[in-house]
């Protein structure tokens, strides 16, 4: 969380979208904790012509998602809690890509632009 | 979360075998061990010769009889290690040996400079035996997989117990993080600063509801302006205490709620539903004043 603080600081991010990242990665990462105990975050610096921004992928070899459809609509979760943290990423980012097999591992990655 | 320490674990065969130190290896080892004793004496002399030349020599052996006493251990150590007996008593003697450069804050540069100087006398000395080639290269060879496992068994355990004091410090560093403080009659404070997990959340609660029960507070400000994020797990938390101590007959207020925070809870889509809160301290402490029957005014003399 604090490294990506750091690099969206470095590619010079506002505030607020700083605060958005640093919460997705959190969010994220606990998801791992949670549900997968083992996994990864990592983070790069993505430049696309004059676009400057950074992706975030979370990998994590643990149970999957049965069904993603319900995995990111909103108040949605399995684990007694509210259930925001997926949709609410994937409100905060400009991109948001899951893939999941269940039983396997599920992959998460996110770009915001500045 | 906090330090996490997986020790080493390996039987002495185990880590033979990670080295690849078979019995023929540890066989030329021992050949070395006559010549060596005729001159350890020297290889010690010559070795602090080496030592004199850096800062460490200054900063770790100011006193001449921990010096002649390290000295010796040193002799005896290296007695041992010729005899190549790889067994539990020859780990447990390395690992406290690790753990004395980690409680003394030996730095690792010098720790690996010092056993690589050594290493060179042994070069050395072996070039005086002349033993035929390939008995040289085997025996050589054989002499760097044994310094390299001896060097493991160190370093694993000075990782063992500096992550021991990290997870010790972090532990106290947690157990201090929920001073929640009576600010005035019946108004509780508590500023969070860093991370909240679940665990962190569970000792704020047990905290608040302690504190609640034993000042009879009517308002809790809970302030958290000091915390990195406010994602789904942290506002789960702060409702839930939000609620418990409501519960109790105390309404808390969340302060410190800053513009990117605000704007974050918002786009997660967390209901905040009744939960008073303010953007500054000033304000939560205003607004539990006020409900108090109680403001604050100049001293005009």
């Amino acid at each position: 969380m604090l490294e990506a603080e750091k690099m969206a600081r470095n590619i010079g991010f506002d505030p607020a979208n700083t605060i958005r990242i640093k919460t997705t990665v959190s969010e994220l990462g606990r998801n791992i904790l949670k549900y997968a105990e083992k996994g990864f975050v990592s983070l790069s610096h993505l430049v696309d012509g004059k676009k400057e921004g950074i992706g975030i992928e979370v990998i994590d070899k643990g149970p999957g998602i049965e069904n993603i459809e319900l995995a990111i609509s909103d108040s949605y979760s399995t684990g007694g809690t509210l259930g925001l943290g997926l949709p609410g990423v994937k409100r905060m980012m400009d991109k948001f890509e899951i893939e999941s097999i269940p039983g396997s591992g599920t992959r998460v990655y996110v770009v915001k632009w500045k | 979360m906090y330090g996490h320490s997986h020790y080493n674990q390996r039987s002495p065969e185990e880590l033979l075998k990670l080295f690849s130190l078979d019995e023929t290896d540890l066989e030329s080892i021992r050949k070395l061990q006559a010549p060596l004793e005729e001159r350890l004496d020297e290889l010690v002399d010559n070795w602090y010769q080496w030592l004199k030349n850096l800062p460490e020599h200054e900063e770790f052996f100011t006193d001449p009889k921990l010096l002649e006493h390290v000295q010796k251990m040193q002799i005896k150590f290296w007695k041992i290690f010729f005899k190549a007996e790889v067994n539990d008593d020859f780990i447990n003697m390395r690992k406290r040996m690790g753990e004395t450069h980690a409680r003394i804050g030996l730095p690792m540069d010098s720790f690996f400079a010092g056993v690589d100087h050594w290493l060179s006398l042994f070069i050395d000395m072996m070039g005086e035996l002349k033993l035929k080639p390939e008995e040289y290269s085997q025996t050589r060879r054989a002499i760097n997989k044994f310094l390299h496992m001896d060097m493991t068994i160190i370093v694993l355990s000075y990782e063992q117990l500096i992550n021991e004091t990290i997870a010790a410090q972090s532990k106290s560093l947690m157990e201090m993080s929920t001073p929640v403080t009576q600010i005035w009659n019946g108004i509780l404070l508590l500023p969070v600063v860093g991370i909240i997990d679940s665990k962190r959340a569970q000792d704020i609660m047990n905290a608040t509801l302690a504190k609640i029960s034993e000042t009879q507070a009517r308002s809790f400000i809970l302030d958290i302006s000091g915390v990195a994020v406010v994602d789904t797990a942290v506002a789960n938390h702060l409702i839930k205490i939000t609620k418990a101590t409501r519960l109790m007959g105390c309404e808390s207020t969340i302060s410190g709620v800053s513009p990117a925070i605000a704007q974050t809870i918002v786009e997660l889509g967390i209901d905040v539903g009744t939960i008073k809160t303010t953007s500054n301290m000033k304000d939560a402490l205003a607004s539990a004043f006020n409900k108090m029957g109680l403001e604050i005014n100049e001293i005009h003399e």
